[in-house]
């Protein structure tokens, strides 16, 4: 606009909190280290075609099951003599889709159902309310193994069974935080104002909650990943030849004993790719949270 | 005929433990230009009135009675009649100015909200409004204070903005719930002083709801006192002062601390007992637990509103300052 300020500090507020924020970040190692590696796992995913040495697929029946550093094949090759570090790399996609996907896909479902039971109360509050205690009685991977099997086998429907899966959590996140909001005082005071419910909602209630959901997001990623790999070890995700780290355990359990390491590469890339998002999630949390001081 | 007439305004709750006579049998009106006073203690009722014209109440509160406002009752009007109203024709302004703005967002922002809601404002013109009615509000720099968020202003600069935003449209009836309490005494008189030029500017009617007949004297033209529900007493405000007729009054009157207001022991004078609970309402007058003046008839009948001096209510059997009756 025609202004502009010249005081250097304090005036430009939003500038200012990201500003603070990102200084709580930075002061918390581990959150650093998170993002990093995380931001390395969706860089390896979307570059896949780009780094990875070899094709995923492509057999070689001259050096099955060949040890590390043989030929070029930086951590060896497989049962099939394909390329171990190629197939981590594509098998990633499938990883950070799944986690990202599903999760999106968890709160696009969950926030709108969480909203209308805290902000409207109703009827339809107790029914939301007693129906996610019942689906929270089953454990979230039980939920997603159940829906994977009625849906069937692919990257796709595990994406979608994943994300079902996490909905009824999600929904009490979001119902328990509307339920707070619809008591603010700015939210009567914008009904006294003649605000519409669309406005109140899009206005005053979703972006209150926005610190909470993005502090849901990144808990869920890593369990969303993690879901992944254990629906393609069971066969009901992504189908073999296409790569995935629950695929790799899964070929790799008849090796065990003479090839150790075609299970320990794929459990360690989801060891870490989860365990960075969590670190991430957590310290998000409490850079987030008003109360944190430091 | 009156910009707002409220006739017979009942207000229960249904709760766990019985239904609560919020409100009980409140008529009043409010003529254009005019400075309404609605005093009593917490509880009495005044709040829950207010809320009531715009249906702000939640579902558990049944509202009788009528409002006629601009040809229309507000008590029976749908929710979609009521929306054009609420903040365009009747604005309230709320007693906590520290949240009752959305912290997310910079108070320009706020403020064309309403602009653009109610009167179909552009961005920019939106924007030149919010500055202007900053200016209105007396907040120094406003074109810098609308790219300000609500942590970074003071109690006082919070409730300018609420005044503000309820005067974005030129609303008819400015409702003020307490707007000066949670504020200190200094920057009370600023946002009485504001609400007084306002009416001369602008012609706003005010309603005003306070516990604090010291703030009504400085601005009000006409006072209802309310006690447990009901209108005790209503006259134009100089005569209220002048001659009180109700004991309740008379002790309110007694308790604003000024010099001289002690009594010989050097204490504020009181008025003894508690607002009895609302719950039940015996056949008697709801005053008369602590009424110095209660006899059997206070205690087996209520008192009626009766016009004891000119344009001057009073439900009490006893009214006026010793031998200052009528």
């Amino acid at each position: 606009m025609s202004y502009v300020d010249t005081t250097p500090v304090a005036v430009n507020p939003r500038a200012r909190r990201r500003r603070l924020l990102r200084k709580r970040f930075l002061r918390r190692p581990l959150a650093v280290l998170g993002l990093a590696v995380a931001l390395l796992f969706i860089l390896v995913a979307i570059f896949a075609p780009w780094i990875a040495p070899y094709s995923a697929s492509e057999t070689d029946f001259n050096a099955t099951l060949a040890p590390p550093f043989t030929e070029g094949h930086i951590l060896g090759t497989d049962e099939l003599g394909r390329d171990m570090l190629s197939r981590l790399i594509w098998g990633s996609r499938a990883s950070i889709q799944a986690g990202v996907l599903a999760t999106a896909l968890a709160i696009l479902i969950a926030v709108p159902i969480g909203i209308a039971a805290g902000y409207y109360r109703g009827w339809i509050d107790p029914v939301i309310a007693r129906l996610t205690d019942v689906l929270l009685a089953f454990p979230f991977l039980i939920l997603a193994v159940g829906l994977a099997a009625i849906l069937g086998p692919s990257l796709t429907n595990a994406t979608i069974a994943i994300g079902l899966g996490a909905v009824p959590g999600l929904i009490r996140v979001a119902r328990g935080e509307a339920l707070g909001l619809r008591e603010e005082d700015y939210v009567r005071a914008a009904v006294a104002n003649g605000a519409s419910d669309v406005a109140i909602l899009g206005r005053h209630v979703v972006p209150n909650m926005s610190s909470t959901l993005i502090v849901q997001a990144t808990v869920l990623i890593p369990a969303a990943i993690i879901g992944e790999a254990v629906l393609s070890f069971l066969g009901l995700g992504v189908q073999p030849p296409t790569p995935s780290w629950g695929v790799m355990l899964s070929d790799a359990q008849s090796y065990v004993s003479q090839a150790p390491r075609l299970a320990i590469f794929p459990g360690l890339a989801i060891f870490f790719c989860s365990l960075s998002f969590n670190l991430l999630g957590d310290g998000l949390r409490d850079v987030l949270d008003p109360r944190t001081t430091r | 005929m009156s910009l707002l007439d409220v006739h017979d305004l009942s207000v229960r709750f249904d709760t766990d433990d019985g239904t609560v006579h919020a409100v009980d049998g409140l008529s009043f009106s409010l003529e254009e230009r005019e400075v309404l006073g609605v005093v009593g203690e917490s509880g009495c009722g005044k709040s829950v009135s207010a809320m009531s014209l715009l249906q702000l109440l939640p579902e558990t509160a049944h509202v009788t009675g009528s409002a006629q406002f601009d040809g229309l009752d507000l008590l029976a009007a749908p929710t979609s009649k009521l929306r054009d109203i609420r903040g365009r024709k009747i604005a309230f302004v709320f007693q906590e100015p520290m949240t009752s703005l959305n912290p997310s967002f910079r108070i320009g922002n706020q403020l064309s909200e309403v602009l653009q809601r109610h009167l179909g404002l552009g961005r920019t013109a939106a924007r030149k409004r919010a500055i202007e009615l900053l200016d209105l509000v007396r907040i120094p720099a406003p074109e810098r204070r609308i790219q300000e968020y609500p942590h970074q202003l003071s109690g006082g600069m919070r409730q300018r903005v609420m005044i503000a935003i309820a005067l974005a449209c030129d609303p008819k009836i400015l409702i003020a719930d307490e707007p000066t309490t949670a504020l200190d005494v200094t920057i009370q008189a600023g946002i009485l002083d504001l609400m007084r030029d306002i009416r001369e500017r602008l012609g706003t009617a005010i309603v005003l709801i306070t516990h604090n007949l010291g703030v009504v004297a400085d601005i009000a033209d006409r006072v209802i006192v309310m006690y447990a529900g009901r209108k005790v007493e209503e006259a134009p405000v100089r005569e209220l002062y002048a001659h009180p007729q109700h004991p309740y009054t008379i002790g309110l009157l007694g308790a604003i601390p000024r010099p001289g207001a002690a009594d010989e022991q050097g204490r504020l004078r009181e008025i003894p007992g508690r607002v009895p609970s609302l719950a039940e309402l015996p056949a008697a007058c709801a005053f008369a637990p602590r009424c110095p003046r209660a006899d059997e008839q206070t205690r087996s009948q209520r008192p009626e509103l009766a016009e004891v001096r000119p344009a001057h209510l009073v439900a009490c059997f006893h009214p006026g300052r010793n031998g200052d009756r009528a």
